[in-house]
């Protein structure tokens, strides 16, 4: 410990020695270090696993019902009409099934003296999808029938309307009909959100509002997602006997038993829409669990890979600079070596010595790396707000820039100290 | 004290080989001071590398203090270093920014000496070297004569076997020489060993003992009178 303490004294004194060189090379690491940090925290944002404890399990539904045989070539859909959406629900294969499509609305409470409304996004589904997703409850719970004049109510909506008290039997007004509120969440992101990944919508906010599916059709809310129609359609209540494509679901299914059980409940379906007429194409019918759907929505931003192969090889090229400053510093620096070899330090301790220094560099980059590394994220930010929710950092993160700070540090530190250590002593002391 | 019998030392390029030491015989007792003589270039400075173990050596054997060096670990040999021998250089090797103490404390540090005993030997050198009041201070506040004192305090701090001293005084005028050698002289008296390399004639007649050195082997043993010796002193 003695040791330890006097190879600190040590390299302070040789940081106040030649303070423009640590400097250099402290900021050399910083820079490659916050730079991968950063793109890191996006990158790791983008690909991690929403529901990881079941994202296995949970399994969105592409089915292929095109009514015709023109246009969509037999593909799986990941949106489904609502007759084959009802069909999913009546299924008694899956723990749960969830169905849904997002809408808009204007709301507000109408209690308050303030008639100015607010933008909410709606999710419109069944209540499934609170036991599907584990959305958590702050209070109350979910509604129990499917035209219920009710809604869950997402804790930032909460906040803004309510200021974040139990508001569980309160209104709110959309689009002047009263809805009750029988539920409201907590804090919750999904990231990505799983439920509705295409596009750019899986890092959004998560959804201000929760309404009943049927409910929320009757109301004549409008569609905001992606739809696809065989023909016009005129409402959203007609939407429930045409060919319009607009519901996502997501089924549980716990073990490959529940799987293939409910392939065969998919296909068997589609078997029966064939034999009367109304599907002219193959079957086909396609389960992808949570992280293969992401995939396939190429949730992960490929240019974001790329870029962090980028800042990959141009931290290597900041450890190769970090390193050859050194080379030069302990070249400079031989003759105390070679004295304090003569003096009986053997190579172990010149070592160690190069390591606790090597220790506090390392610190001190860790510290600058990860203050660059928060502002990147916020220049992020502001140059793309879609950001928001992807450029992150979290405390993994912090711990994680920390120990690649100080191993790059050790990395650029290794070859110029062993090189040192293995020096001659003689040729340098007269 | 030191044995080395039939010791070489080699230096070898592509095409040449070149014996800086070559069956090197010499023996010293304990308490004696040996000057080392001879021209540039005979092998003086590889002897005292050897002798320090700062260089290895190709055949022969090297007796330390009873201990056989040969086939000893950078570990082994960095601890007898410490603990049996001091070193004093031509250009004193302090650290410019460290002070005297610091200085002084170093060899003890690697010793693992704890921090009260440091402090103990640390003084006790300085003291011995006249330099006890100025410990807080830095060498370049100094003259070259006390900055060679220092080196010295240094070398005796960890109170070694053996005090080598590669022409200490060759950077130093006559008075500051005259006084590191009245230094060197009154520590070989109180019982240190010392094996001084040096130029200086004169000097060399001051020390009991005269080992000259020419092409890597010693062509001439010298053992002067104390009374030549005390006079040699002031030349």
């Amino acid at each position: 410990m003695e040791m330890f303490a006097y190879y600190c004294r040590l390299s302070m004194h040789n940081f106040n020695r030649t303070p423009l060189f640590f400097i250099l090379m402290v900021s050399s690491l910083a820079v490659g270090v916050g730079v991968f940090i950063a793109n890191l925290a996006i990158l790791r944002t983008m690909s991690s696993d929403p529901i990881p404890h079941k994202s296995e399990q949970i399994f969105n539904v592409s089915m292929s019902t095109w009514p015709d045989a023109n246009g969509k070539q037999g593909k799986p859909m990941p949106i489904l009409r609502y007759v084959d959406a009802m069909h999913l629900l009546e299924n008694n294969v899956a723990s749960h099934t969830l169905v849904h499509y997002e809408t808009a609305a204007y709301v507000r409470d109408p209690d308050a003296s303030n008639l100015q409304r607010q933008f909410a996004r709606v999710r419109a589904t069944n209540a499934d999808f609170f036991a599907l997703t584990e959305a958590p409850f702050a209070f109350g719970g979910s509604w129990q029938q499917d035209r219920a004049q009710q809604l869950v109510l997402g804790h930032k909506m909460n906040q803004q309307l309510f200021g974040g008290i139990n508001s569980v039997g309160k209104t709110i007004d959309i689009f002047d009909q009263l809805y009750q509120i029988v539920g409201v969440l907590k804090p919750w992101q999904l990231k990505p959100i799983f439920y509705d990944a295409a596009g750019t919508r899986a890092f959004r906010q998560t959804d201000d509002i929760f309404l009943p599916l049927e409910k929320a059709i009757d109301s004549e809310l409008g569609i905001r997602g992606s739809r696809s129609a065989a023909g016009r359609f005129e409402s959203m209540k007609k939407t429930r006997e045409q060919d319009v494509y607009y519901l996502q679901a997501f089924v549980q299914l716990d073990n490959p038993q529940q799987k293939n059980d409910f392939q065969q409940y998919l296909d068997n379906y589609s078997q029966s829409l064939k034999q009367t007429g109304q599907h002219p194409l193959p079957i086909n019918n396609r389960l992808l669990d949570v992280n293969q759907w992401l995939e396939f929505n190429n949730v992960v931003d490929q240019r974001m890979v790329a870029f962090a192969l980028a800042s990959s090889l141009f931290l290597v090229v900041c450890i190769f600079n970090a390193s050859s400053l050194l080379l030069s510093r302990y070249h400079s620096g031989k003759f105390e070596t070679a004295l304090r070899r003569a003096i009986g330090a053997n190579r172990k301790q010149i070592f160690y010595q190069g390591l606790i220094e090597s220790l506090l560099v390392g610190l001190a980059s860790a510290v600058l790396s990860l203050l660059l590394a928060w502002l990147f994220l916020q220049f992020s930010k502001s140059l793309f707000p879609r950001l928001e929710n992807i450029a992150q950092f979290t405390t993994e993160l912090l711990v994680l820039g920390i120990v690649i700070a100080i191993s790059t540090t050790f990395i650029s530190t290794l070859y110029p100290l062993l090189r040192t250590c293995r020096g001659p002593v003689s040729n340098e002391l007269k | 004290m030191l044995k080395m019998n039939n010791l070489s030392r080699i230096y070898r390029s592509e095409t040449i080989q070149t014996y800086a030491l070559r069956d090197f015989e010499l023996k010293v007792n304990p308490g004696e001071f040996v000057a080392v003589t001879g021209p540039s270039g005979s092998g003086k400075s590889t002897f005292l590398n050897v002798a320090g173990l700062l260089d290895s050596f190709d055949a022969g054997s090297y007796e330390l203090d009873g201990v056989n060096v040969q086939g000893l670990s950078d570990d082994e040999l960095s601890r007898l270093r410490n603990e049996k021998i001091g070193f004093v250089f031509q250009n004193y090797n302090l650290i410019p920014d460290f002070s005297l103490f610091d200085n002084v404390d170093m060899p003890l540090r690697y010793r693992g000496f704890n921090a009260k005993e440091r402090k103990r030997r640390i003084e006790h050198a300085l003291q011995q070297v006249g330099l006890a009041s100025r410990q807080n201070y830095l060498p370049s506040q100094l003259s070259g004569g006390q900055q060679q004192r220092v080196a010295i305090a240094r070398a005796l701090a960890g109170e070694p076997k053996i005090l080598l001293a590669d022409e200490p005084t060759g950077n130093l005028d006559s008075l500051m020489a005259r006084q590191v050698m009245e230094l060197l002289h009154s520590l070989n008296q109180q019982g240190s060993t010392i094996i001084m390399v040096t130029h200086d004639p004169d000097q060399a007649r001051s020390i009991p003992r005269n080992v000259q050195v020419i092409d890597g082997q010693i062509t001439d043993h010298s053992i002067y009178s104390p009374l030549s010796s005390a006079s040699g002193q002031g030349a």
